[in-house]
């Protein structure tokens, strides 16, 4: 499965949660505990940007969702990167031993090719997909040590004690579009009562048309 | 140690020839039986407590799906027939509710036959075809599931859908069409599933709608698979002419979404830019002109239908079978219906003629004996044209050796041809101008009033008149226990009625004429099933297609019928393209029905109504 290339994200679920920033206090469909919805009430761009904070809502956790243009690239034999146009984020997706320490915005992701069972349930008898190049099936990525972050740009929150574990999956429309759709799990006991899941969708662009590198906004 | 180093050998070969086997399928079939429900993370409120009004955003819908949806009055699910209306397939598994995933296999070979998912709301059952049959011909039914087939692509299970029924893309108004098509894929990430739904419309989408959905595997079962409903709910008053519609530019709610969100109209309205970044910034800087502007036809030229032909033009006879012993035939335009049994086939409609021949022959494949009944459901060429041939090829028995053989010496000489009287005078009188039909095909055997019954071939059939519908002469032919209806011409699914104003149509005729088969229907399930209706042109359909034909023209009605109260002249009303959001489905410019010919017919029948025709009701 190839991953590689520019993809624009298609915003047609959440609309008016992702293409504005929502009001303060507007998290339906986030399984929010009390606690992160004493946290999301407080949210404070104003505080988030004297702080340096503007690209809260820019983490590994949160990203995927943001309207915007993605480009995946091998950076090495080892690990697939992927730079994000929406505030200029980047990540790194290591099949090997992690390539950063964490407690960024994006913070430690490791990656493994998911593959789907083998028959009569013999498939440890075919030996493990994790290789980076054993690509196949979906491409599984597991984050954390993560800086605290937005689930939303309304700030609703993530803790760093939260666990992003995504699927990436490329299907070809016969006759029409390629389409990567980001499966998303995010499991933080800090603020959710229950794991959070999103699939967002791509399509396969040809070129860079559109790549607008944006800086951080917290509004 | 020996049993350990033969076990060894023989899990290695066995894993050799797995690994091969794994190589050449490389998409072994992924089990998705079970329990799912969604987690409803992703637009929750839609899909839970149902959407607001006028939020499209997001939707890649054209301008006429935009103005479908903003004629929309939300009261038109008080309709008898809307009661119970289901939802389309990829509707289906975004609705709130539990599913369930299991897997038919051949009892001897075991192979994947198919894939049926069923859901809680609305209790749809939905059929994945593993097994590579094709899909079925264009003048084929649909349903609210559709027809789907699947493979195994990688991790996924791609399915393809076809005849679908029109529904919605979300139930606030946004259509999907009876055109729409879908690729979905299915992928299991342990207990879980990601749904991506592919929505190609050529009427209402001018890109493709891309949906991705979630669904969670429920440990145990929910003991929740029902949903119950039926049509009794009654609006004591409304006419069953009435159909909840705005005016275009008059949605009483138009701002009502926008504002509680804080949001520009203009990104509400939806379109396929609203889908891309790029909208972002285009929303800091949405006017309300630009958003208002949205919401009425704009100049430009009439848009025409993107709907398939059902007709496969071909030169051939296609049979479809209807039920029990009912049959349609397609390919010499009109649909023709044949009923077989003991007796000789009673058939409804001839055709143009072209194909009379191949007709008869196709009726020979389905009966031994000659034709013994044809019935004329209106004296237009496209029905009539093969009557001369198809009642020269039968017999009626049922005359000879009668009273009646002693009156007429060809009695029973050929088929009885069976009509409203209208129709008989019709092509009698038409006859001095170079009839199509010579009077060998004329109807022998006519009904003035408002029925003409007979049981034949172990059913009971009825003909009912309905006056100045299409013309002054239509009947259509409903047979009882087979549970189907022949509506000639008052029904079809390729193009807006033919209201034959200078035979004595209406459009209020029409739809009387509408409403009286939907008085005559019963779905078997959620709206869908239960009697079906052969369409004068077009494909196989059941009540759902005829209501939202009767709901189209009820709404032209109105709105041509405001724009006369303002004074407006037929130009006027053409000009005002009262019908930009059917256009992309029933429009032509060209051809011997147009859209402003049955404009023109809506008008002029509303402004100068014709007194109805002596044979009444």
């Amino acid at each position: 499965m190839d991953l590689t290339g520019y993809w624009v994200s298609l915003v047609t679920e959440d609309w008016r949660f992702r293409m504005v920033t929502p009001p303060k206090g507007d998290f339906a469909s986030v399984p929010l505990n009390p606690e992160g919805r004493k946290v999301a009430q407080a949210w404070d761009p104003a505080k988030d940007e004297a702080s340096g904070e503007q690209c809260k809502a820019y983490g590994a956790a949160g990203i995927i969702r943001l309207p915007g243009r993605l480009h995946i690239t091998w950076q090495d034999d080892s690990a697939l990167r992927l730079d994000i146009d929406s505030g200029t984020q980047t990540r790194l997706f290591s099949f090997g031993p992690a390539q950063s320490r964490g407690g960024d915005w994006q913070g430690v992701s490791t990656a493994t090719w998911d593959r789907p069972g083998s028959p009569m349930g013999f498939g440890f008898l075919l030996g493990p997909g994790a290789g980076a190049g054993q690509s196949g099936g979906s491409l599984k990525v597991v984050t954390a040590k993560m800086r605290p972050g937005y689930l939303r740009k309304n700030g609703v929150p993530y803790s760093a004690d939260a666990v992003v574990t995504e699927y990436f999956d490329r299907f070809d429309v016969p006759g029409g579009d390629s389409l990567l759709v980001v499966t998303t799990e995010v499991n933080d006991p800090a603020y959710l009562f229950q794991p959070f899941w999103t699939s967002t969708h791509f399509k396969k662009q040809s070129d860079a048309t559109g790549w607008n590198p944006t800086a951080c906004s917290a509004r | 140690m020996r049993n350990i180093r033969h076990f060894l050998s023989l899990a290695t070969a066995f894993a050799t020839s797995m690994t091969l086997f794994g190589q050449a399928r490389p998409s072994p079939a992924i089990d998705f039986s079970g329990w799912w429900t969604s987690p409803f993370h992703e637009d929750s409120l839609e899909r839970g407590a149902g959407p607001e009004l006028v939020d499209y955003g997001g939707f890649p819908i054209n301008e006429a799906g935009r103005l479908f949806a903003l004629s929309y009055d939300p009261s038109r699910v008080t309709l008898r027939h809307h009661q119970c209306d289901g939802y389309v397939a990829p509707y289906q598994v975004r609705a709130i509710g539990n599913s369930r995933a299991w897997e038919e296999r051949d009892p001897h070979t075991q192979k994947l036959i198919a894939i049926h998912w069923y859901h809680q709301t609305f209790e749809g059952h939905r059929v994945i075809w593993m097994d590579g049959r094709p899909h079925p011909p264009a003048y084929a039914p649909h349903t609210w599931m559709g027809f789907s087939t699947g493979t195994f692509v990688g991790n996924a299970l791609m399915v393809n859908t076809t005849h679908i029924k029109q529904g919605w893309l979300r139930r606030n108004g946004l259509p999907e069409s009876d055109q729409a098509t879908l690729v979905e894929f299915f992928v299991r990430h342990g207990d879980h599933i990601t749904y991506t739904s592919v929505i190609t419309d050529p009427v209402y989408l001018s890109e493709p709608s891309v949906r991705t959905t979630d669904l969670s595997r429920q440990p145990v079962d929910p003991n929740s698979w029902l949903f119950a409903c039926d049509d009794g709910e009654q609006i004591i008053g409304r006419g069953p002419d009435q159909v909840p519609n705005f005016l275009f530019g008059q949605h009483p709610f138009l701002t009502e979404y926008a504002n509680k969100y804080k949001l520009p109209l203009l990104g509400a309205l939806g379109g396929a830019e609203t889908m891309y970044p790029e909208y972002m910034a285009k929303l800091k800087i949405a006017t309300e002109a630009e958003a208002i502007a949205k919401t009425r036809p704009p100049q430009g030229p009439e848009q025409t239908s993107r709907a398939v032909d059902p007709d496969p033009h071909d030169g051939e006879i296609h049979v479809w079978p209807v039920r029990r012993n009912v049959y349609m035939l397609v390919g010499d335009g009109g649909n023709v219906t044949v009923q077989v049994g003991d007796e000789g086939p009673l058939v409804v409609d001839s055709g143009t003629g072209q194909l009379a021949d191949k007709i008869i022959a196709a009726i020979r494949k389905l009966s031994d004996k000659p034709i013994q009944f044809l019935v004329n459901t209106s004296f237009h060429p496209d029905h009539t044209g093969g009557n001369v041939k198809l009642r020269a090829s039968g017999a009626d028995p049922s005359v000879q050796g009668s009273f009646f053989s002693l009156q007429f010496v060809d009695a029973g000489v050929g088929a009885t041809i069976m009509a409203h009287q209208n129709v008989a005078n019709r092509m009698s009188v038409a006859s001095g101008k170079g009839a199509s039909v010579a009077a060998a095909g004329w109807p022998s055997d006519t009904y003035l009033k408002e029925r003409r019954r007979t049981f034949h071939n172990g059913d009971g059939i009825q003909l009912f008149f309905e006056p100045n519908a299409v013309t002054d002469g239509d009947s259509i032919a409903q047979f009882s226990r087979a549970d189907v209806i022949a509506a000639g011409d008052i029904f079809n699914t390729t193009q807006y009625p033919f209201i034959d104003r200078n035979n004595g149509g209406s459009v209020q005729g029409e739809i009387d004429a509408l409403n009286d088969i939907l008085n005559r229907t019963v779905y078997q399930h959620e709206s869908e099933g239960g009697t079906l209706i052969v369409p004068g042109h077009g494909y196989m359909c059941d009540e759902h297609e005829v209501v939202e034909y009767r709901d189209m023209l009820v709404i032209m009605r109105d709105r041509v019928q405001v724009l006369i109260k303002s004074g407006a002249t037929a130009e006027q009303v053409k000009a005002a393209r009262v019908t930009a959001d059917y256009d992309t489905r029933y429009g032509a410019t060209a051809g011997p029905w147009t859209t402003d010919l049955f404009v023109d017919a809506v008008y002029t029948s509303l402004k100068q109504p014709q007194t109805r025709n002596a044979a009444q009701k």
